[in-house]
């Protein structure tokens, strides 16, 4: 690859050649899955695969006569947003401490944080079904809540703490002189100023939450708690196997609310998905 | 800190508004002064601790048992023993550390091309919201996607076949290294995007004058991008490199879906072992041990690898 110097033209071509390559990469199977999300089942799995399927809506309607496909939309919405209103409501004072405040212990407390990040669920997986066994929060959609909150604290506190830890140090200063009390100062002063990362941090922790497939997997068992993520893996007809076109459209439904979120959180998404590391 | 950690993770909830409130507006003590940021910072630790320690203490209980449903029979550091002999936690450790080794070279290479010849494109914005689709599916859904194009729907056979690659059907769950290979397809083509969007905005926000110096010099774009810009952005990429690595490792849903480790344990990652182990054999206790010996693996891992990456990226 390593020609000595290139005009600018040859590297445009290139450049798109390589840009475009990947672009279809990403398109194609998407494109190709939205079509079996709308064919009738004969033509998903086939001798020869089908490219170019007749239009049909049997998928929706198994969805809406076999499955309760709004309550499995229901669980989702009511765990992950509990579990995102959890995590502010944790994380916005944490990380105003781990900002702000100077005291012993505050880069090890920070690195604990972050460290539960990395904790494969697998891990904690049978203690935690033991645990919400114990209390009689198996198949519950409130057990999922608690689990999701869990699972983006990290993620949240930390990026929240790097945008508190942007905001000048003299609008506070200038605030307490006034003789503003440290919470005031917080809700009336920090949170407004790192309202963008507050959001960004919430549409990261929704969208982990709405894909969590192994705690969801083993605390839900009925149509109680089933979530979007893993109702998916039950959609099989028996003998007549699993029902792709269902799966397909239902992975849209999901899609489109989370590709309008990420549109709006653009910018500090890079930001977001490296925990403050990165500032993009 | 409050030392009443509760079992209960929903006690750390309740606990966290009242602890805020209490705090007086104005002139406090010193010793409430001094506490304060340790009262902020205590609802959240107390609700990780609940959702880490706790259970990190019943795993290594429970690992000191045989569990057959409600019989617990003590054995010791039996199932340590005989998971250390066992050859299929060990093909499990070695499967996580080849898909997932080769999973994150390639993403990694790939991200860094396409940010290299993206980030300076007037279509940047496209290019970034059209790379993201795959991302933003759900794991679970891009599993069956990949399991209908490989398996099931025999698309990917269609189209080698159709380029004259193959000349009939894949099974690509009869071969180890294709079952592998299709795991690793799916991985790189939806998480490929989470190092191409950081790579992006590292790039971005690097210093344009050095290279354009460069540049000027009449240096070749593969020597400025290996010379220049590659060093500069090291902390990100080791930052996003360590937390793709991290998820990677965790790799569950993929195999549960499309393999179920299938052919002959071939696939079977860590988490999917534990899995087996607890919740299709409801060998609970041996399940536990795997837990906790990958719990220390991750325990040495956070503490050197990541430490580091995050200690260099934070500035």
């Amino acid at each position: 690859m390593a020609k000595p110097r290139k005009t600018r033209g040859e590297s445009l071509v290139l450049r798109y050649a390589v840009l475009g390559t990947w672009a279809l990469i990403c398109l194609l199977p998407i494109l190709w899955f939205l079509s079996i999300g709308f064919r009738p089942r004969t033509e998903v799995i086939t001798p020869e695969p089908i490219y170019f399927p007749t239009f049909s809506l049997d998928a929706w309607h198994l969805l809406v006569s076999d499955w309760p496909i709004a309550q499995y939309l229901r669980n989702s919405i009511i765990a992950v947003a509990g579990s995102v209103v959890i995590d502010l409501i944790l994380a916005i004072p944490a990380a105003y401490a781990l900002s702000r405040y100077e005291f012993k212990g505050r880069e090890d407390i920070g690195f604990y944080i972050l460290s539960t990040r990395m904790m494969a669920p697998a891990i904690v997986a049978v203690p935690i079904f033991f645990l919400f066994k114990t209390v009689g929060l198996l198949d519950s959609v409130w057990a999922l809540m608690l689990i999701y909150a869990a699972i983006n604290l990290s993620l949240v506190t930390w990026i929240i703490r790097s945008y508190m830890l942007d905001i000048p140090k003299e609008l506070e200063d200038a605030a307490r002189t006034d003789g503003a009390s440290d919470l005031r100062i917080l809700w009336e002063i920090i949170i407004p100023a790192c309202l963008p990362g507050i959001i960004t941090a919430a549409v990261i922790a929704a969208i982990f939450a709405i894909n969590e497939f192994l705690f969801t997997l083993l605390i839900a068992s009925t149509a109680n708690a089933y979530t979007m993520s893993v109702a998916l893996a039950n959609f099989t007809g028996g003998s007549d196997g699993i029902i792709y076109n269902a799966i397909a459209l239902v992975s849209f439904i999901a899609f489109v609310p989370i590709l309008i979120l990420v549109i709006l959180i653009q910018k500090h998404l890079s930001r977001g998905l490296t925990m403050g590391a990165v500032k993009g | 800190m409050r030392t009443d950690a509760p079992s209960v993770p929903a006690e750390g909830v309740a606990q966290a508004t009242p602890n805020r409130r209490k705090a007086p507006p104005r002139r406090r003590s010193p010793a409430l002064r001094k506490a304060f940021p340790y009262l902020l910072v205590a609802p959240a630790v107390i609700y990780l601790l609940a959702i880490t320690l706790y259970p990190g203490i019943f795993a290594i209980y429970q690992s000191l048992f045989v569990v057959r449903f409600v019989n617990w029979t003590w054995t010791g550091l039996g199932n340590y023993q005989a998971i250390l002999q066992d050859r299929e936690f060990w093909a499990a450790l070695g499967n996580t550390a080849i898909i997932g080794g080769i999973s994150l070279t390639l993403q990694t290479c790939i991200a860094l091309a396409l940010a290299y010849f993206a980030y300076r494109d007037p279509f940047i914005r496209g290019w970034r919201i059209l790379y993201l689709m795959p991302m933003l599916f759900m794991p679970s859904a891009v599993a069956f996607l990949w399991k209908l194009a490989f398996n099931d729907g025999r698309v990917i056979s269609d189209m080698l076949i159709g380029l004259g690659l193959v000349e009939a059907n894949v099974d690509w769950l009869g071969n180890v290294w294709l079952a592998r290979l299709t795991l690793i397809v799916a991985d790189v083509w939806q998480w490929t995007p989470f190092l191409f969007i950081i790579f992006v905005a590292a790039l971005q926000g690097q210093d344009q004058e050095i290279e354009e110096a460069a540049r000027l010099d009449g240096a070749s774009w593969p020597s400025i991008f290996w010379n220049i810009s590659l060093p500069m952005m090291r902390p990100v990429i080791v930052v996003a490199v360590t937390l793709r690595g991290i998820d990677i490792t965790t790799m569950f849903t993929n195999v549960f879906v499309m393999t179920q480790g299938s052919p002959g344990g071939a696939t079977e990652t860590m988490s999917y072992f534990i899995y087996r182990q607890g919740f299709r054999m409801f060998n609970f206790g041996y399940a536990s041990a795997a837990s906790v010996l990958m719990l220390i693996m991750t325990i040495i891992i956070a503490q050197t690898v990541v430490k580091r990456a995050f200690h260099s990226g934070k500035k």
